[in-house]
């Protein structure tokens, strides 16, 4: 039997955190002396009572042992009823957002996809634009604990994923999850601070600085100026970004290690060095195509090449500039690039680069068996030899991500988007990046337009593109930690 | 160290067949008293002289053919076919270039049915009836591949069908040379009564068999620029629609529906599901057309039957632009262009079976998800699916998305814009033929393309032709390795 008292008391206790967060948007537009703060203040209000209702009523759930069907169940119920309470400020705003818009908005926020309906943020009230920064903020961290946190529901014993990409055994580096939960909290909190000051050091103003720190660690992308970071047009600021994007899409547990090991961990860790090869590649790949065929300066080509395939990968989608004038190279490139993600345990979305690694081994392992059927030939990743389950897992995952893709993409051309649109639209939604393709919902564009069928079903796209990653992490670790 | 000359000496056996058919061609123009039939006879004699040199000198006492003469021949073979029967292309007064020759030679060998070639209709009979022969060839050529030597290297789950017959006991036919007498009269025997279809629906005919070779073949290569819809008749479409399906299915099935026993080909999980989705796509398309107010049910019908039937099982006929018929028909072809038809049939693309066993696989890991200590086990028509086999359809899949991917970014570096990178990228892997856009959609050529881009195109449609693991296991160090 499904208990569902459990799984209501998280999502209240979730709710309360929600409403005292819209405190701060809140206390923003008193400080700027907008009337937009009545607004935060009555959704904080209506929020935190629900979710102090749900709290109260459910009490003593708390000390319950939730099974893995109220984990799954708690995991899409949390994201869903979040997204929805977060809506509220955007609904009820002067910025006159039908609910469509302000579900789309929240949900791009809390997934840290990034896509917007909004336009002229450049003049827009403070209290907005902290609240978007926010939920990019909270749905970072969010999708980072929980990664940790659902592990030792199904008895993996939480430590299995720290020890298995760690050279030494033996050693625990936490006692307890908790321990972990904080320490990862405490990077997380850390990188925004320092991308802030960084951001803030190299010229932009606190309230940028603060608002464009918390979207890029958590690789969200919502920015605080209709032309995105290209608003600023600053190398310097443009190289901060890319050094926090890269960060937020590092597995978090890899940076606690870091902090004690000192930073060799990375070069240790199979899936950072793949991560950073394909984006030293692909950026190499686009700057020559840049140089060569546009005529572009060498170092232009770069700064703009690093950037943009940075934001992509990290599933970021902050853009510095309108690639879709690059030509057709890169355009095809980044739109499968919207695919690949960055590391597990990560803030970025879509399929991850360690699947990737995953499946290629297991290819290149079925090749061999082909020109030898009867010699042992064994899959690697991390120098672990990967068995048939986890292998199976991680194929029917890709597969699966890809028939998802496939059914939006295909359901977004029934509500007229054009096939460039609903074919980039739905892999931008379910790998959480942002921007997508064509003169609509371009880096230049905007999803206002789209009609309120198309929105909805993208907001369902990024919940489960986000969800998805949890599910598969469950599936992945079970096979691959078993005891 | 691998020996090759058993390889050169079956390469010298289909140098020799391929003479002969060119026989057809140059007969043809002779007849029509075109002065091209010179270009097919010199052609054959080269061929002739090429493969009687080969068969000669590579001759051995034991020709035991190994595993990795196995790949490298299915591989060489088809590649040398191609670039053979480019020859009357380039030689022939249509000024191709010989990438023009080899892409269409490609395109015909793998039943794509991309072409670079306009005004077919004032094209010498010669020409035409090549091209519906090299398709011929292509489709039987794959069925008997897929029959006797994909299930015996293992290639991307189609162990599945080797298991089949002999978990069973009750052989179709004891001997695989058996098997594939009757298949390639099974083959003869429904190309025939195609062109008498299309004969009878009012083609003349030449045009019925040219048609007849590429739609059995599911090929679609015509003898008009149209395509079918030069013909504009509603029972020449029906009659394509039905040789289309009916070179879909899996040829060994049709051995014992030959017999007296249909039931086999009935009951068989991958026919009932590939007329599923071919039926639901259809219903989808006509309510979109309808629902739009694009056409009125009766045409919308027609129209979707058609064009859906010949995208899905990768043939590549059109009566019509769909790249016109609105935002959900393009999407809804792109998506099409990958599923093909049966394993064992002349269409390419993933292939229901793997879909099938893809999708099984799937439900058995969510079900796992739940109840981890609860076994799990995917089914395929009625049996289980050994671990092995799910690992090899998954894999295969991932590798088709990334081999698509890897050439629709080739084609962006070649200067090719999105739709069309991808889109032909897409149909080359899959061996549809026309894509979308402007240039390569159905009312399009591949003519305007850069030669690069031809080359690539070419070398996708090998890749899918070969089911991807063939031509893959060539570019492994350990291939080449002792």
């Amino acid at each position: 039997m499904t208990d569902f008292r459990p799984v209501l008391f998280v999502v209240g206790v979730l709710l309360c955190a929600l409403g005292i967060a819209m405190l701060v948007p809140a206390a923003v537009d008193v400080a700027y002396d907008d009337e937009d703060w009545i607004v935060f203040v009555y959704s904080a209000a209506a929020t935190t009572f629900v979710g102090g209702s749900l709290v109260l009523s459910m009490r003593g759930a708390d000390r319950m042992q939730l099974g893995l069907r109220e984990a799954f169940l708690l995991t899409v119920s949390s994201w869903t009823l979040v997204s929805l309470f977060a809506a509220i400020p955007f609904l009820y705003s002067n910025l006159g957002l039908t609910l469509a818009d302000s579900v789309f908005e929240a949900v791009s926020g809390i997934t840290t996809t990034g896509a917007t309906v909004l336009t002229g943020l450049d003049t827009m009230h403070r209290g907005i634009l902290i609240w978007r920064s926010i939920l990019h903020w909270i749905g970072g961290i969010g999708i980072v604990v929980m990664a940790i946190a659902l592990l030792p529901l199904l008895q993996v014993g939480g430590m299995q994923l720290f020890r298995a990409d760690s050279s030494d055994r033996s050693e625990k580096l936490f006692p307890r999850l908790q321990q972990v939960a904080t320490a990862v909290v405490g990077v997380y909190a850390g990188l925004t601070v320092a991308c802030a000051i960084a951001l803030w050091m190299a010229g932009m103003s606190l309230f940028d600085a603060v608002n464009h720190a918390m979207s890029t660690v958590s690789t969200g992308g919502f920015s605080t100026k209709d032309a995105s970071i290209g608003f600023f047009n600053s190398a310097t600021m443009e190289m901060i970004i890319v050094v926090f994007m890269l960060l937020g899409g590092i597995t978090f547990p890899l940076h606690v290690r870091a902090l004690r090991r000192g930073p060799g961990v990375y070069l240790g860790d199979e899936q950072t060095r793949g991560f950073l090869a394909l984006i030293a590649l692909a950026t190499l790949a686009v700057a020559s195509w840049m140089v060569l065929i546009k005529e572009i300066p060498a170092a232009e080509a770069l700064r703009h090449g690093l950037f943009n395939v940075a934001s992509i990968v990290t599933t970021t989608g902050f853009a510095s500039t309108d690639y879709l004038l690059w030509g057709t190279f890169p355009i095809v490139l980044f739109y499968f690039l919207t695919f690949v993600g960055g590391c597990t345990g990560s803030t970025s979305g879509a399929i991850k680069i360690f699947r990737f690694q995953v499946l290629y081994a297991v290819a290149h392992q079925q090749l061999m068996r082909l020109l030898a059927p009867h010699r042992v030939t064994i899959a690697r990743f991390q120098d672990k030899e990967i068995d048939v389950a986890t292998a199976i897992s991680v194929l029917g995952f890709f597969f699966f991500y890809a028939f998802t893709f496939a059914l939006l993409a295909l359901a977004l051309s029934l509500f007229g988007l054009d096939a460039i649109t609903a074919l980039s639209g739905a892999a931008t939604a379910i790998g959480n990046v942002g921007p997508g393709l064509g003169t609509i919902i371009g880096p230049a564009g905007n999803f206002a337009t789209l009609p309120d069928g198309a929105k909805w079903l993208l907001s369902a796209g990024m919940l489960l593109g986000r969800l998805e990653f949890v599910t598969a992490v469950v599936r992945l670790t079970r096979a691959f930690w078993r005891e | 160290m691998l020996d090759v000359r058993p390889i050169f000496f079956v390469i010298g056996i289909l140098l020799v067949t391929l003479a002969a058919a060119m026989g057809v061609p140059a007969l043809a123009d002779l007849v029509a008293g075109q002065s091209d039939w010179r270009v097919f006879a010199g052609s054959a004699a080269a061929c002739l002289f090429i493969g009687v040199g080969l068969i000669l000198t590579m001759r051995t006492e034991e020709m035991r053919i190994g595993i990795r003469q196995a790949f490298l021949l299915t591989a060489v073979s088809w590649v040398v076919t191609a670039l053979f029967s480019a020859l009357p292309f380039a030689l022939a007064d249509l000024n191709l270039s010989y990438t023009d020759a080899v892409f269409e030679a490609m395109s015909g060998i793998t039943t794509t049915g991309a072409t670079v070639i306009t005004g077919l209709e004032k094209a010498p009979p010669g020409i035409l009836i090549w091209r519906a022969i090299l398709q011929w060839l292509g489709g039987i050529g794959i069925i008997v591949m897929a029959v006797s030597i994909l299930p015996l290297l293992r290639v991307g789950g189609m162990q599945l069908f080797r298991m089949e017959s002999s978990e069973k006991g009750e052989k179709a036919l004891p001997r695989v040379a058996q098997v594939v007498t009757v298949i390639g009269l099974i083959y003869a025997g429904l190309t025939l009564a195609c062109a008498l279809g299309y004969w009878a629906a009012g083609m003349r005919g030449f045009d019925a068999v040219a048609h007849a070779m590429t739609t059995v073949a599911t090929g679609g290569f015509s003898t008009a620029d149209a395509s079918i819809g030069y013909f504009d008749s509603a029972a020449v479409e029906w009659v394509a629609v039905v040789f289309m399906l009916a070179g879909s299915m899996p040829f060994v099935l049709y051995i014992q529906a030959v017999r007296g026993n249909p039931m086999p080909l009935m009951r068989d999980a991958q026919v009932r599901t590939f007329l599923v989705i071919v039926v639901a796509c259809i219903v989808l398309l006509v309510v979109w057309k309808v629902a739009t107010g694009r056409a009125d049910v009766g045409s919308a019908i027609r129209l979707a039957t058609f064009n859906l039937v010949s995208v899905i099982t990768g043939t590549g006929f059109a009566t019509s632009d769909f790249s016109l018929w609105g935002e959900f028909a393009v999407t809804m072809f792109f998506f099409a262009m990958f599923i093909g038809g049966c394993a064992g049939s002349t269409t390419c693309g993933l292939k229901i079976f793997r879909l099938q066993v893809l999708y099984a696989s799937t439900v058995a890991q969510a079900g796992k998800l739940l109840q981890p200590h609860g076994v799990f086990v995917p089914h395929f028509n009625r049996k289980p699916i050994p671990e092995s086999v799910s690992e090899s359809v998954l894999s295969f899949f991932f590798l088709y998305v990334i081999s698509f991917g890897a050439l629709a970014v080739g084609l962006g570096i070649l200067g090719l814009d999105f739709v069309t990178a991808v889109s032909g990228a897409a149909s080359a892997i899959a061996n549809v033929g026309p894509g979308l856009g402007n240039i390569i959609g159905p009312a399009g050529t591949y003519a305007p393309l850069p030669d690069t881009a031809k080359w690539l195109l070419a070398f996708g449609m090998l890749l899918g032709r070969l089911e991807l693991f063939t031509v893959l296991i060539l570019f492994t160090p350990a291939f080449w390795r002792n």
